[in-house]
Formats: structure tokens, C-alpha cells, sequence
């Protein structure tokens, strides 16, 4: 998310055979191999990164026999991109899905950006997928035609076969592939319309499937290798904590510890923490051995405190902040409403829990490094393992595993730093560090605490004139950058600076905080709160007006235009009909303006974020002090649509995520320390509470845009309306349940 | 000192401390990765097998409580992978990161082992505590009312 994209037109290249086997074994004898450079980014802007050389990278391989392999180069976590990349290359490829084999790339910046983040897999590889599989494909067409003597356009192919339509001759892609290879690369491969596609726009089910629900897939935490030690960290309660002394004589006494030492904290590279390793021969012993350790620390100087944070951070919402956007004159518009509406929007710290704990193996032997993690970033992994053992860049190899759920946390390579600075000290043999649940809730990099500020002003006739919103939050820079304060122009693009309503006086404003905590990224990252924000400000507006909240977004939003405030937006800047439109199918969808049954409310949100378009609606009700969601119903125009199914599934799971938040997510500090540490005392939304959840997918031909965050931001806004509704009660903080109990 | 115990339909001795949970010793001793950690306080589910054909959270019950014992983990639910619900599983193509889903499975497969009709309250007071992040609950309860389904007609 904090790249910037370049947008470059993918060019595909041939590339010799021997560096195809630089990045998966065994391709055959006689082979067609393409390679493409993705879309280049500045992914680790320091001195000593390694260069974006440009050389084709991404791998496609069509052997004589065999597997067609593609080169997966995002991660999986959920979100079904090591379906979706082959899906892009079999449709222009012309050959069936299940040929397609896929090889998951090591960390290599010869991939271009491997980040996945910012819900972009699909959208950045859109162009370079498709064109790859339609050059290879003319290639092949072409061999055949010079080897027949025929016209190229008396060919046609079906599932990887090239037909002779004046004869009955036929050959195979692999029988091809040799002959193809000795072509030129097509510059320009047409493309097909979409009303030709056979495999885009269609339900696919997840390619790893089969492999989970047999046991079979491979976790972070499933590497296994002979001689391998597993590793349990204690590390100091606070960010900046040291060790000042241990004890490890109970530890040693747990049968199957081997090792206990100490490791330092790593301030530089992401606030990686040190503390007291204890190393065993099993998971067990190890934490077993952890619990025996007798520690002192000296605590540093975090201090946070939750409840003061949010007295500190109305504060700063209060007085005046940066000056963010500026339109028409609100100090005027204020001075001569006829009334303001005043609103403090609430929200704690939260953290990600993927189902999975962060867990890293680590192997140091002859001066190399070897890693087998669930990484988001395999780059940057590679590059700080690189640098916590002053190791060269070459000498760290980065696999990566499938992701036990990520939703951001697994961006961040402390876990590995951890592992890899405990297997330096243990040289040959490798080390598996697994967190527990308490490490992974008490040392996470959190969604930031925040309060929003909104003022509107209304005339006589109860118009809007004039929107002053002010956010207040730590930055995640303060991660990559210890002591940063002021928001980076990422943070404020989702959803703050881009508000899409038509307001002649409007000053937004940004104030900063420093907090003792780590700061990170959790699915849709600043939209959660913003969202919060300004869909709760919007519909108590209307509320005020007596207008419907829907018809009330309609009329703010008039005539389509499109937003934009920055390069960045090109050329996806916020089109408000696209807007009105998932609105207006929401609306629909859900019924609005009906009277529920049983009580329940009925609340409305919109959002735009990672350049997608979502409304929802959701049905609440509150039965014996406690919230239950019947329905949400969604529309999304996300352009494109490589996966419906998929589409439609992290819909289903940004509602879990975004009700598991809105209803209980809450992270308190105390003293500097993080007071949460399992589901117990950090409860998430189960199966009981899951509502039914209808999506609407809007046709669209435009380029693809984001998909598994997009989701999250209206669902806490859209239920606090529904509650709203149902008790007469206005909420402006979050999490919602306690206050409804 | 050595512990016996059946695992998958086969006899296992381990030489490991009684206090070791089940879930280390089918992870790191046995090799059976199919079962997952996820909370360590009985709390997420992704630890579940059948311990004598009952639903168990391996990460709190300890090894030497389960001696002389039969333990069903994910791998040995059926032969072929075709157990009715990891054929529903797919075809309602349940999964997202996965992790959660064999102690999900497990879960749902100790129910219709008992139920072949189970109700929604049946399925949520079962699954109670299987957490998925990923947010897959509602095709889970499909899938589970496909398999039940299947299995009724096949009686
Ligand atoms: S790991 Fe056993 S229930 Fe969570
Ligand atoms: S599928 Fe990811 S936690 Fe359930």
C-alpha cells in the first residue's frame, strides 16, 4: 500500500531455458518458455536494495510433455489468487485450467512487486497474465501454420490442441512448443473480447482445496526436515523493552529443551523485538520451558494507555490539524448556518488473528540462509534477513508457504527475523519459531486507535453547506519509521481525502499521534475508520433532515463525476456514478424502505477503497440485551470479474470480519502493554452469529479492481444504523455490543 | 515409559513426556500436520480429532490421557478423501485460507456420525467455537446439511 505503481505495458519476453530452471526444476528438454516483467515497483526505497533490473521474470513454460507451469508470484492467504493468476493466463492461453500447474515463486524481486497487499494481485497482473497466454498462444498457432503450410487464420484452438480446419491434422502445444520457441514474441498479442471469454467471468473452485480438506496443504507450520529444533520466544512487555538479566536453570529442566539464550531486538527493521529464546525438540517442551524462564526487564519508557489515548486524541480533533483539502470557505459557512451538527467518532487499537499464528523456519549453514515462512512479502522478508545477519541479499533464499489467513499482519517479516536470529546462533541446524496466540495478540502491528471529528453545517432549509472532518490517529509510518507522527498521503487517500459528496465548503484536517505501539496494516486499513466516520455522519444527517439515508447519499453524490486528488488515483479515480449505482443496487437488493419483521433495523453504508465500489445494507436486531444481524446485503462493482465465486466469498468473509470488529474487536493498552492475548478476551464472530449475506455483482467491462478488502469498511457503519433504528440510540463508538448490552 | 496409542487405525508408541498435548505429539512426534493450532486453550477448534470417535481439542487434553486410546485425525477420515463432507466441502467450495477447515471438518464429521438431520441450532451448538477468520460459516452449514443429506440416502 505504500508503493508507489508505475504504470508500465508488460512486455513479454523469450528467455533461455537455463533461467527458467533458476526458478523451478525440471522443465523439459524442448520447451516454450515466456517470461514477462511485471508491473515495477518501488518496493524498498534504501540504499543497498537490491535493483529492479529489468528481466523478464514471471515464468510460463509449455513443455513438450506435461504440465503447462506458471510461476505464482502473489501469495495465497485466502483470497484465491493461486486460482485466479492461472485463470488469467489459461483464458488467452486457450487451453483447460486444470493443465496448468503452479509453481510458487521464492522471494525475487526479479517478480516485481510480490507484496500482496492493498487487494492489487489481480489487478496489477491483469495486462501481463492475459497477453503472456495470448502471445504463446499465436506463437503456437504460428508454428503450426509454418509446419502445415497453411494460413494462420484456417487454425483454431481448442484446450491447448491446434486444429487444421481444412484437414483433420492436429498437434498439441507441447508438440509445438520447440518450433514455437524459435519465433519472435509477439509485440502486441490481441487479446479476446470478453464476450468470447470461456473461463473469466465464471465460478472456478479454489485450486488448493483438495489439499485442505485432506490435511495435506502445507502451512508455515507444517515444514518439516530432519534435525529440525522448534523454537519459543519471550519477549520484553513493552515496544523498546531490554532484557536486563534471566534465569534459565527451571527451563533446562523441561525434558526435550536444548538450548535457551538471548536474541536482540532489531529497532530498525519493523520494531522487531529480542527476548529469551528456548529452543526443544518439540513445540510442547519449548513453550513448556518458555513458562519456566525467570526474566527481568527493564520496561524502556511505553507508558500508553488506552483511555488516555482516546482523551488525547479528541483532544487533538478539537483544536485545529493539518490542513488536508480545502474547498469554498467553511470557517464562513459555519459563521452563517443556521445549525451545526457536531459528531466524535470512536475506535480502539485492533488486531488481525489469522487463524493461523505467525511461524518461521530458518536454516543457516555455509554463510546461506534458507527460510520457509507464510509471508505477504517475501521481498522484504529476504532482504531484512538479509541485513539481521549481515548476510549478502544472494545468499537468503525465501519460501513460501500457503497462509493460514494473513489480513496484513503476515506483511510484516518480524516473525522471521525472530527465527532467522535464533538459527544463526544454532549454524546448521534448522529452527521452526512458532508464536502462540498470546504472541501473536500481545505483539502485533495494530489497526491505529483513532477519533474523528465531523461538523456539518445546514441552512435553513436543513442543506448541507458546509463539512469539516478532522482524523486523528497514529501513522503506520511510525513502523518503518520510529518517531514518525504525520500521516502519509496513503493513509489519508482511504477514505478521507477522496469523501465523494458534493459539499460547496469543505476543510478536511489530519492531526498525528505517537504511540507506544506498533502500527500496522489490517485488512482495508484506514477505510475502517473513515468509513466509520463519514457513513455514520451521513446518515444522521439524513436522520436530521428527515430525509432517507439512501435518497439523502443520492442527492450529496448529483451528477457523476470523478474524484481525484493525486497521480495516484489515474486512472482510477472515484467515479461517483459508478457509486450511485451499487447504491441504488443495494438499495434494491435489500429491500429498502420496507418495514422488517420482528423489530429488526434496517442501516445503510457506501464505500469506495482499493479502487471498488460497495454498498450494504444490514438488518439487526437486539433480542435480551444482545445484537443479532439477520442480513447484509451487498452490491460491488469491482470492474472485471475474473472469480465470481471468490468474489462473492470474501464478501461473505469481510462481512465476518467487519461484524467480528464492529460487535467485540477491541485492544486495550495499559502501562504500555497490549492487556488481550486469546479468542477469550478478544472474541470474533461465530458460526451462530453469521447472517445471510446476498451480493449483487455489477457487470463491468473496466479493468479489475480490489476485492478482498473492499468489504470490510461499510459493514460497522451500516450495522450502527440498523441499531441506531432498532433502541433509538445513537452510537459513534466502536465496538457496538457492549454498549447495546 | 512409552505411550500407545491407535492413530489413524494404526498402533503408535511414543517416548514423550505425559504432559505433552495430543496436538504436539500428532504434530511434531507422528508427522500428522493435518491438525492445526490455533489458540492452545480449547477456545478455536483447529485442534480437533476424535478421540474414540468423540470431537476433542487436542491442544488441551494431555498425551498420556489418551493411552490405550483410538485418535482420528484429519488424514485418516476416510481412505479416499471422499468422505461425504470433504465432497460437500468442495462442492461448495468452502475453503478460503483453509486452516480452520480440518478441525471444522472433524467437528461436523463427530456430529452426523450421530445425526444424519442435523438442525441449524445442531450445527452452531456444535461448531460453537471453531472460529474461522476467513469468514467461510455460511457454506460451512451448507455443506454440512449436503453431506448429512448424502448420507441419509445412501442408508
Ligand atoms: S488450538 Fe485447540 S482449540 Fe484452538
Ligand atoms: S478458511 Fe481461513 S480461517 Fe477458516
Amino acid at each position: 500500500m505504500s508503493q508507489t505503481t508505475r504504470n508500465t505495458s508488460p512486455t513479454i519476453h523469450k528467455i533461455t531455458r537455463r533461467r527458467f530452471l533458476q526458478a523451478a526444476v525440471g522443465a523439459g528438454a524442448a520447451s516454450l518458455v515466456l517470461g514477462f516483467r511485471p508491473e515495477l515497483i518501488g518496493a524498498f526505497s534504501t540504499d543497498d536494495e537490491p535493483n529492479h533490473v529489468f528481466y523478464p521474470s514471471v515464468y510460463i513454460e509449455i513443455p513438450e510433455t506435461g504440465n503447462i507451469r506458471l510461476i505464482a508470484h502473489r501469495q495465497e492467504m485466502g483470497q484465491g489468487i493461486r486460482t485466479a493468476l492461472p485463470m488469467l493466463l489459461a483464458e488467452e492461453l486457450e487451453v483447460r485450467l486444470e493443465d496448468v500447474e503452479i509453481v510458487q515463486a521464492v522471494g525475487d524481486p526479479r517478480y516485481g512487486n510480490q507484496t500482496t497487499d492493498g487487494s492489487a494481485s489481480v489487478r496489477l497482473n491483469w495486462d501481463n497474465l492475459r497477453k503472456a497466454g495470448a502471445a504463446a498462444r499465436e506463437m503456437l498457432v504460428r508454428a503450426a501454420a509454418q509446419r502445415w503450410g497453411v494460413e494462420e487464420s484456417s487454425l483454431r484452438v481448442e484446450a491447448g490442441v491446434v486444429h487444421d480446419t481444412g484437414s483433420n491434422r492436429r498437434a498439441s502445444y507441447g508438440e509445438l512448443a520447440s518450433d514455437a520457441a524459435k519465433l519472435d514474441v509477439p509485440r502486441e498479442p490481441k487479446l479476446k473480447p470478453p464476450s468470447e471469454w470461456t473461463i473469466l467471468g465464471k465460478d472456478r473452485k479454489l485450486v488448493d482445496a483438495p489439499d485442505i480438506v485432506t490435511g495435506q496443504a502445507t502451512y508455515g507450520a507444517d515444514i518439516e526436515m530432519p534435525g529440525l529444533l522448534i523454537a519459543s520466544l519471550e519477549r520484553p512487555p513493552t515496544v523498546g523493552g531490554k532484557l536486563v538479566s534471566f534465569d534459565a536453570s527451571r527451563a533446562k529442566e523441561v525434558p526435550g529443551v536444548r538450548h535457551v539464550f538471548a536474541i536482540d531486538p532489531q529497532p530498525t527493521a519493523m520494531r522487531t523485538f529480542g527476548g529469551v529464546a528456548v529452543v526443544a525438540d518439540n513445540t510442547w517442551a519449548a513453550m513448556e520451558g518458555r513458562a519456566q524462564l525467570e526474566i527481568e526487564w527493564d520496561r524502556g519508557s511505553a507508558s500508553e494507555d488506552s483511555d488516555a489515548t482516546r482523551e488525547a486524541l479528541q483532544k487533538l480533533v478539537d483544536g485545529s490539524g493539518r490542513a488536508i483539502r480545502s474547498e469554498g470557505d467553511f470557517v464562513a459557512a459555519k459563521a452563517s448556518a443556521a445549525k451545526v451538527h457536531e459528531a466524535h467518532f470512536h475506535g480502539p487499537y485492533l488486531v488481525h488473528a489469522p487463524m493461523e499464528p505467525p511461524v518461521a523456519t530458518v536454516l543457516v549453514k555455509d554463510g546461506n540462509a534458507e527460510v520457509w515462512a507464510p509471508t505477504q512479502d517475501p521481498q522484504t522478508a529476504r532482504f531484512l534477513v538479509a541485513r539481521a545477519l549481515g548476510m549478502k541479499f544472494d545468499d537468503v533464499t525465501v519460501n513460501v508457504t500457503l497462509l493460514g489467513g494473513a489480513f496484513g499482519r503476515k506483511a510484516k517479516p518480524d516473525f522471521i527475523l525472530e527465527a532467522a536470529k535464533i538459527a544463526q546462533k544454532l549454524e546448521g541446524t534448522p529452527v521452526k519459531l512458532q508464536w502462540t496466540r498470546e504472541d501473536e495478540v500481545r505483539y502485533g502491528y495494530y489497526r491505529a486507535q483513532y477519533c474523528q471529528k465531523v461538523e456539518a453545517c445546514l441552512d435553513e432549509t436543513g442543506k448541507l453547506t458546509g463539512w469539516r472532518h478532522h482524523t486523528a490517529f497514529p501513522t503506520i509510518t511510525s513502523t518503518f519509521t520510529p518517531g514518525a507522527v504525520a500521516q502519509a498521503p496513503f493513509e489519508l487517500g482511504q477514505g478521507f481525502t477522496n469523501m465523494p459528496y458534493r459539499i460547496p465548503n469543505v476543510a478536511l484536517e489530519a492531526s498525528g499521534f505517537a504511540s507506544d505501539l506498533r502500527i500496522g496494516w489490517l485488512r482495508s486499513v484506514c477505510n475502517t475508520f473513515h468509513a466509520h466516520a463519514v457513513n455514520c455522519a451521513i446518515n444522521e444527517l439524513a436522520e436530521l433532515a428527515g430525509r432517507d439515508p439512501v435518497a439523502y447519499r443520492l442527492e450529496l453524490l448529483g451528477e457523476p463525476r470523478t474524484v481525484e486528488f493525486s497521480e495516484r488515483d489515474r486512472p482510477y479515480g472515484l467515479d461517483t456514478g459508478r457509486l450511485t449505482r451499487v447504491i441504488e443496487a443495494a438499495a434494491e437488493l435489500s429491500g429498502w424502505g420496507k418495514k422488517l419483521p420482528n423489530g429488526a433495523g434496517h442501516g445503510f453504508a457506501s464505500h469506495f477503497s482499493f479502487l471498488t465500489y460497495v454498498a450494504m445494507a444490514v438488518q439487526a436486531s437486539v433480542d435480551n440485551g444482545k445484537v443479532k444481524v439477520h442480513q447484509v446485503d451487498c452490491a460491488l462493482d469491482c470492474g472485471a470479474i475474473v472469480n465470481p465465486d471468490t468474489v462473492r466469498a470474501q464478501i461473505e468473509g469481510a462481512v465476518v470480519f467487519g461484524l467480528s470488529f464492529a460487535l467485540y474487536g477491541e485492544v486495550t493498552v495499559k502501562d504500555g502493554v497490549v492487556r488481550q492475548g486469546n479468542f477469550d478476551d478478544y472474541p470474533v464472530l461465530q458460526i451462530e452469529e453469521m447472517p445471510e449475506v446476498r451480493v449483487e455483482l455489477i457487470h463491468s467491462n473496466l479493468p479489475p479492481s480490489g476485492v478482498g478488502e473492499p468489504g470490510v469498511p461499510p459493514v460497522a457503519p451500516a450495522l450502527t444504523a440498523a441499531l441506531n433504528r432498532v433502541t433509538g440510540k445513537r452510537y459513534r463508538d466502536l465496538p457496538l455490543a457492549k454498549q447495546v448490552g | 515409559m512409552s505411550i500407545t496409542l491407535t492413530v489413524n487405525g494404526i498402533e503408535h508408541s511414543l517416548d514423550v513426556d505425559e504432559r505433552m498435548p495430543l496436538l504436539w505429539a500428532l504434530r511434531d512426534v507422528l508427522g500428522f500436520t493435518g491438525t492445526k493450532f490455533g489458540c492452545g486453550i480449547a477456545r478455536c477448534g483447529a485442534c480437533t480429532v476424535h478421540v474414540d470417535g468423540v470431537a476433542r481439542r487436542s491442544c488441551t487434553i494431555r498425551i498420556g490421557r489418551v493411552r490405550g486410546k483410538s485418535v482420528t485425525t484429519i488424514e485418516g477420515l476416510s481412505d479416499t478423501g471422499q468422505h461425504p463432507l470433504q465432497k460437500a466441502w468442495l462442492d461448495h467450495n468452502v475453503p478460503q485460507c483453509g486452516y480452520c477447515q480440518a478441525g471444522q471438518i472433524m467437528s461436523a464429521a463427530a456430529l452426523l456420525a450421530n445425526n444424519t438431520n442435523p438442525s441449524d441450532a445442531d450445527i452452531d451448538s456444535t461448531l460453537r467455537d471453531c472460529i474461522c477468520r476467513c469468514g467461510t460459516y455460511r457454506r460451512i452449514r451448507a455443506a454440512i446439511k449436503s453431506a448429512a443429506n448424502e448420507m441419509r440416502t445412501e442408508r
